[in-house]
């Protein structure tokens, strides 16, 4: 259960944000569309406990973040929620494996340990779990971003901007699998983009 | 998986940066250890064969070179003293025990000094096997001379004069082999010791008297290999003895002569009075050993102190090369640290993370000085003259080595401190924002 309520955050005076209120079921999936600085990404951040909000309430499970001091937040997101970014990020050092087992590691969820195997055969890389990050293709890092989050088998996945730099075949790609790995975890998941192409595929939208 | 991990995968995957700070770590710690490794060997040698000796009476010259070449045996003697007149001076109540010694030659590097059964129960030297000398020609070999040199109980050889191999044979009497000592770990295991009266028979050549007491120059070298008994004159610092049948040496008269006399008091008194006595009243000298000891190791103490500045210097710039290859990585790392943190690792975690690589550095670097000094030592002491042997290599951590270690930690910790002040600080949602 995802539920937010009257979200307000500033930079300064004059970057001020609203946010729309959200309520998502356990399975749900929300498409959230907007142009370039309407703080799609704020938002985003918000929703992850990244940022505290200055005003408004969020609540994950029953669990409201703002009773959670920063490094308990820490731990909340650790547990809670998969991350995905425009830009895939690594540990450049370790291996895909190596990755995924630090994912788990500091999360304080290495019983999915034995998942790691199924999930990169999910996404078709089984055969690459000894490579460094550098060595993959975009798109085979960004289907390498997405196991990332869902390996924990977190109750929400955030992504931001996840297709906004791949072409046509590798954003159907990785939009089928993103839904497919949410289904999997029963995780509700948040997409915040700009990229219209991924309108069709969601049945609930909103746009900021 | 855990930090560590990912620290160490860190450090090795920017292998010249580390290679750097490694060796520069493991070079300024080894060179301290080094030194202090060879200070604490020196030190314990001083010490261990001073023994009990309080005052060494010789002939006049640098006192310095009296101690070394009387106590340590690796100068050349000063020259020669009149046994009756050190008798003489030493027949006071304030004296515990005296030692005469009479030395100048030496077989294969190995000095041949003439004394009596005090000397070797000075440094509690007790024969393997064999037995002491009681008559002279008769030897008794140190540990370290009996292994290189193999001679046996039984063997005869013939001295040398002077110090080094290529000396004027005295081959007109040869040495017997009685015994061997213990290894002891004093400089008697680097002797061949017998009787006074053997030296004295060697250097039978009854030659100038005039000029026995004015050699308070540097010697032995120069003039060692052309001593016949016709040109004695210029060169007589330590073969000028004739002699007696008499072995009592408290009661040989006149004109024999030693090298030097060992001196123990019965209280500290004798320590005040009597060299001054004997350097203002005859045409002897006397130096104290821990005093002249203690100048030296001043001395060389400068040298030590430099080179131990120039090591802690390196070990500086090692500290400055772990800060910089730190401080650079964090700048390409801050994706993956904002990445940590979004799976839900702590500031903590974080800052553990930095501090670790730049310990670890430190560390290893530490660890490898240390293994390299020994490994030095090892090499120095099979290099260096093998009757100035360096035994019991110290593995293990010496006093002074733990301040070392110490600061090495705390110079790689303070290294890593910034960059994980930085990592503390970072901005997650910045970097996350900026992609």
């Amino acid at each position: 259960m995802l539920k937010s309520k009257s979200l307000f955050f500033n930079y300064d005076t004059t970057n001020k944000f609203n946010f729309p209120d959200i309520k998502l079921k356990k399975g749900d999936s929300l498409l959230i569309l907007g142009e370039s600085g309407v703080g799609k990404t704020t938002f985003i951040h918000i929703l992850a406990g990244l940022l505290r909000p200055n005003s408004g309430i969020i609540e994950l499970n029953g669990v409201n973040y703002h009773d959670l001091n920063d490094r308990e937040l820490d731990l909340f997101r650790g547990e809670n929620i998969g991350m995905i970014f425009q830009k895939p990020y690594f540990v450049r050092n370790l291996s895909i494996y190596d990755n995924l087992l630090l994912a788990l590691y500091l999360s304080k969820k290495q019983e999915y340990k034995k998942n790691i195997k199924k999930i990169l055969q999910d996404i078709g890389l089984a055969n690459k779990l000894n490579y460094k990050p550098d060595s993959l293709s975009q798109g085979e890092q960004q289907r390498v971003a997405i196991a990332l989050a869902v390996v924990k088998r977190p109750s929400l996945i955030l992504a931001d901007e996840p297709t906004s730099s791949l072409d046509d075949k590798n954003c159907n790609k990785i939009i089928a699998l993103l839904k497919k790995q949410a289904e999997i975890a029963n995780s509700q998941l948040v997409i915040i983009t700009h990229d219209k192409r991924l309108k069709d595929q969601f049945n609930k939208s909103i746009t900021l | 998986m855990n930090i560590r991990k990912v620290a160490w995968n860190n450090i090795i995957s920017s292998p010249l940066n580390t290679l750097l700070s490694l060796m520069l770590m493991t070079f300024g710690v080894g060179i301290i250890s080094l030194l202090l490794l060879l200070n604490n060997h020196m030190q314990e040698q001083f010490q261990n064969n001073i023994r009990s000796i309080d005052m060494v009476v010789g002939a006049k010259g640098s006192p310095l070179q009296l101690i070394l070449s009387s106590i340590y045996h690796v100068d050349n003697p000063t020259g020669n003293i009149p046994l009756e007149e050190v008798n003489k001076l030493t027949k006071n109540p304030l004296v515990d025990f005296k030692i005469p010694l009479s030395y100048g030659d030496s077989y294969n590097g190995f000095r041949i000094v003439g004394t009596t059964h005090q000397y070797p129960k000075l440094y509690e030297a007790n024969l393997a096997e064999g037995q002491l000398w009681n008559s002279s020609m008769q030897v008794v070999l140190g540990d370290a001379v009996s292994k290189i040199t193999n001679l046996k109980i039984g063997d005869e050889f013939f001295g040398t004069h002077g110090f080094d191999e290529n000396g004027h044979v005295h081959d007109n009497h040869s040495y017997v082999v009685v015994g061997v000592f213990d290894k002891t770990n004093s400089v008697i295991d680097n002797l061949i010791i017998t009787d006074l009266k053997s030296v004295w028979k060697v250097h039978d050549h009854a030659h100038g008297e005039e000029c026995n007491h004015d050699h308070d120059h540097a010697h032995g070298e120069e003039c060692n290999h052309d001593h016949d008994h016709a040109h004695g004159e210029e060169c007589d610092h330590d073969h000028n003895h004739e002699e007696k049948d008499a072995y009592d040496y408290e009661s040989l008269s006149n004109d024999l002569m030693i090298t030097s006399m060992l001196v123990k008091f019965k209280s500290p008194v004798g320590i005040i009075q009597m060299p001054r006595k004997v350097n203002e009243t005859t045409n002897m000298q006397a130096a104290l050993p821990i005093f002249e000891i203690n100048r030296l190791t001043n001395l060389l103490g400068f040298g030590v102190k430099t080179i131990n500045f120039i090591a802690l210097i390196i070990m500086l710039v090692s500290g400055l090369s772990i800060f910089i290859s730190l401080f650079n990585s964090l700048k390409k790392r801050k994706y993956e640290l904002a990445l940590m943190r979004v799976h839900g690792a702590t500031k903590i975690q974080l800052i553990k993370l930095v501090l670790l690589e730049g310990l670890l550095l430190s560390i290893v670097g530490t660890f490898l000085g240390l293994l390299i000094s020994r490994l030095s030592l090892f090499i120095i002491s099979i290099l260096v003259n093998h009757n100035q042997k360096i035994s019991n290599i110290e593995f293990s951590l010496i006093n002074n080595e733990i301040w070392l270690v110490l600061t090495a930690i705390f110079i790689g910790f303070l290294a890593s401190l910034i960059p994980s002040f930085i990592t503390y600080k970072i901005n997650i949602t910045k970097i996350l924002s900026n992609a």
